[in-house]
């Protein structure tokens, strides 16, 4: 039964040490987007709020530079 | 955060995209006449990098191609203004953006690689306790079959010797 009992989940930058996103870094960043293109909660990722404001950030100046969608499908 | 600004100059970054309508020759040229406006303005360029021609996410001014070019550069912060105006009035430059890249000191880097380290040393350890789990499954497992066949032999031995008892 110990597989039953749900892990709390843990911010994904945290864990990996990512302080410094970069809005080049697409591929990181995707992980965090819906396929629509739009920022996922920190609520479904699991992201702290520290590294969401960042991600948040990032992901706009990436759509800036045509990197990240706007809007998808 | 102190409120005191430091004296230091700030380090910029600059992604800037080239319309597809240009060459790879002619695009090169335009880098150059950037780079141009970025030393005449009083910056110092120390990074250079041309990703090439990328497909844009979103076509900009019905370009759905482009060429990025990467740079980075010193400037005083109360020049920046104007060198963001200036790209801003070039045509051939579909977008741009400036933002402030931090530099990291040794002492972050060193840091950093501890840090590394030890998330690589965590990653090894699970893997380890998960075999660990795997093995200790299938030996259990192993153990049970084992007795079963003990006990199933035990009763067949029985029956057999109960019978030969009847002959």
């Amino acid at each position: 039964m110990e597989n039953a009992i749900k892990k709390a989940k843990q911010c994904y930058l945290c864990l990996n040490n990512i302080n410094d996103l970069d809005y080049k870094d697409t591929q990181l960043l995707r992980r965090f987007i819906n396929s629509y293109g739009k920022i996922l909660s920190k609520k479904r990722t699991g992201v702290c709020t520290t590294h969401q404001r960042k991600l948040a950030l990032a992901v706009k100046r990436a759509r800036i530079m045509a990197l990240l969608p706007f809007t998808g499908k | 955060m102190s409120k005191v600004k430091s004296s230091a100059i700030p380090h910029y970054e600059i992604l800037y995209i080239v319309a597809n309508k240009y060459s790879e020759d002619e695009a090169k040229l335009i880098e150059k006449k950037i780079n141009k406006v970025l030393i005449d303005r009083g910056g110092k360029i120390t990074f250079n990098q041309a990703w090439g021609k990328k497909r844009l996410i979103y076509p900009i001014k019905s370009f759905t191609y482009g060429y990025y070019f990467l740079a980075e550069f010193d400037l005083a912060g109360s020049l920046l203004a104007q060198v963001d105006k200036d790209l801003r009035m070039m045509s051939d430059v579909l977008r741009h953006q400036i933002v402030v890249k931090k530099i990291k000191t040794a002492e972050r880097i060193a840091k950093d690689k501890k840090i590394a380290d030890k998330i690589a040393a965590r990653g090894l350890k699970e893997e380890k306790t998960i075999e660990d789990q795997k093995k200790v499954k299938e030996e259990t497992k192993e153990k049970i079959k084992t007795e079963v066949n003990l006990k199933e032999l035990d009763e067949k031995l029985d029956k057999i010797l109960e019978t030969s008892d009847l002959l």
